[in-house]
């Protein structure tokens, strides 16, 4: 049981809402202390995956473990793991530290004790001073930290975290996203961490789980699921721009029944090579430029260079394509070859 | 920009006109009549400075009226606020059937209240109304609901604690409003139904069930006026002689216009100093944020 803590296990889990079906066989296996990124697009099951593993709903086929144990007939509030909602969910009659207390009050821990590890959690996410306010008086960065404290009191095997930095403007969301790392190499607890943000699963992901029309794509450490894209899915939902994706091969190199992918910083502007384009457009992004091409034959190829590029809209230029970084998909089943 | 506020004026004109009209040119004349000698008929009312108010001091059928408004407001507001609140929060949640049970407990509502209190007639007679055949299923001998005070009383609460539609439809909003993550967050701490009806439900609705406690008592002291007239005309011992009753008796059936002015003026500082001990309580307690 010791040695399980922090272990999650999923079986062929299975929920449908309705008519539409959320979750379609997914297994997973969460190792303790490891911090797992469930990403996909909206609607690809993922907040389900937690609520299931919380308990808050019921699987219609499929198990969950916790801590090496079959949770199926385990109410929410026996489980060890904590959530942290998209929106916060703080109580909003109650100020930060009645916010941070409701727990450890209905688990009647006694009062000085409940004060004191309250106290220690609000200072551990550097809200001290917040704890006579109420929810409304907050900005979503301070609310979003109150989230974690009450969650921290959980003392829990496992954290669930759902989109959590979604509800925050840019900068902060960066920076928070550090205190998170940090929180967790700190803590070592078993995360998962729901979002649909693709750098944000890569930076903060041991390893990443890719979900998608409720089935696990591909499951990997960030680098290894970027490089190595099990299916076209996987291959276009993952980096920004996304990868170019062609069918049939055309210009990379025909090969009937396969789409072939290459990523805009494996092309490069090269006035020797074969593949000829002509230039629609310059995005430049300041340490970057990403060049929209189109191809004679129709074919769109994103090209990501280096900022100032010294090419026009319109201008015909010439592409050189790294072989080695040429991903062969199987164009029938998206899968890779 | 300047015609803005002027159409908004002139939509609201119909509306202010007849509130100036009906409601507050009568009020004032309220004032003024209950300083006079007018019985409804005289031509021209003297005014008699506070002889009617020395009336006011010395009458017994006042104190009995007093008490039995009281008493009704006591009874009548937590009974109407509990039913309609705990039948609010059972039946907000979407469930099979709910929409029958939902419109089951608003229909008492459209009825008018004079169907009612007929109809409670029947549901408290003696010999042959059903509450008392109730009554005798659990070996109870049943009462003589409008033949004794107390019972009288509680017989007017009992009716009345019926059409409550209004606030019930109220409950039913607010608690649909909740958002329901804070329900998850509370179970996954460990907090069951009873925690979260105390904890996270009644606190947050605070300021909703302060809102209609507050218009319940003012509806209250006034809509006992059919039942009691239906029921119980004031009897027996003037037990269900409330405020709204003694002052038509006074107004329409004794003449005595002026006088039944001034019990109005008093139904509404009585209103009012129930309200001000509710808001007390309120502030007391830090219902409220």
């Amino acid at each position: 049981m010791s040695d399980a803590r922090g272990v999650i296990r999923l079986e062929s889990l299975t929920k449908a809402y309705g008519r539409v079906t959320a979750l379609d066989g997914v297994d997973l296996e969460v190792r303790a202390g490891e911090m797992v990124t469930l990403v996909g697009p909206s609607g690809s099951g993922k907040s389900t995956v937690l609520r299931l593993i919380a308990g808050l709903d019921r699987p219609d086929h499929g198990r969950v473990w916790v801590d090496g144990q079959d949770v199926a007939t385990v109410p929410p509030h026996r489980r060890a793991v904590a959530m942290v909602f998209q929106d916060y969910a703080l109580y909003p009659h109650l100020t930060v530290r009645g916010n941070l207390l409701f727990g450890l009050q209905v688990r009647r821990v006694r009062r000085a004790e409940a004060d004191r590890r309250a106290r220690a959690a609000a200072e551990r996410l550097g809200i001290a001073d917040l704890l006579d306010r109420y929810p409304d008086q907050m900005s979503g960065g301070q609310r979003q930290r109150v989230a974690l404290a009450r969650a921290l009191l959980r003392e829990p095997s496992v954290y669930l975290l759902d989109e959590p930095l979604a509800s925050l403007d840019a900068p902060l969301r960066f920076a928070t996203r550090a205190d998170l790392l940090a929180l967790h190499r700190e803590l070592r607890t078993t995360t998962i961490h729901v979002t649909h943000d693709q750098q944000e699963a890569m930076t903060l992901g041991d390893r990443v789980v890719v979900l998608a029309g409720g089935r696990v794509r591909q499951v990997g450490p960030p680098q290894q699921v970027y490089d190595e894209p099990a299916d076209t899915f996987v291959a276009g939902f993952l980096g920004s721009p996304p990868m170019n994706l062609v069918p049939g091969g055309g210009l990379l190199g025909g090969d009937a029944g396969a789409t072939l992918g290459v990523r805009p910083e494996d092309l490069a502007l090269d006035g020797a090579a074969p593949v000829e384009v002509t230039l629609e457009a310059v995005e430049a992004l300041g340490s970057e430029a990403v060049l929209l091409t189109r191809a004679d034959d129709g074919t769109r190829l994103t090209v990501r260079t280096g900022p100032r590029p010294g090419v026009g809209p319109g201008e015909r230029v010439r592409l050189r394509v790294d072989p080695a970084r040429v991903h062969r998909f199987d164009t029938a089943t998206g899968l890779r070859r | 920009m300047s015609r803005r506020p002027l159409t908004a004026w002139a939509f609201l004109a119909p509306y202010a006109v007849a509130v100036a009209l009906l409601i507050l040119v009568p009020a004032l004349l309220n004032v003024g009549y209950a300083g006079t000698d007018h019985t409804g008929l005289t031509r021209d009312p003297r005014f008699v400075g506070l002889a009617n108010v020395r009336r006011l001091l010395d009458d017994s059928f006042l104190v009995d009226s007093l008490q039995a408004s009281l008493f009704h407001v006591a009874l009548a507001v937590p009974v109407r606020l509990v039913a309609a609140v705990g039948l609010g929060l059972l039946l907000a949640a979407p469930r099979p059937g709910g929409r029958w049970f939902r419109t089951a407990v608003y229909l008492p509502t459209v009825i008018p209240d004079v169907a009612l209190a007929v109809l409670f007639l029947w549901v408290l007679n003696p010999l042959y109304g059903p509450l008392n055949q109730l009554l005798g299923l659990v070996g109870h001998p049943g009462f003589t609901w409008l033949a004794d005070p107390t019972t009288a009383r509680v017989g007017v609460v009992l009716m009345l604690a019926f059409p409550i539609g209004e606030g019930f439809v109220v409950v039913l909003a607010a608690r649909r409003m909740l958002n329901g993550r804070l329900y998850e967050a509370a179970a996954l701490e460990g907090c069951g139904p009873v925690g979260q009806l105390r904890r996270l439900t009644l606190p947050l609705l605070a300021p909703v069930l302060v809102l209609l406690a507050v218009r319940d008592t003012i509806l209250t002291l006034q809509v006992n006026f059919v039942p009691a007239y239906v029921l119980t005309d004031g009897r027996p011992a003037n037990a269900t002689l409330y405020l709204p009753v003694y002052i038509f008796d006074q107004v329409f059936e004794f003449s005595g216009f002026a006088y039944g002015s001034l019990i109005t003026i008093l139904l509404m500082l009585v209103t009012a100093a129930v309200i001000t001990v509710q808001l007390v309580m309120v502030r007391r307690w830090r219902v409220l944020r």
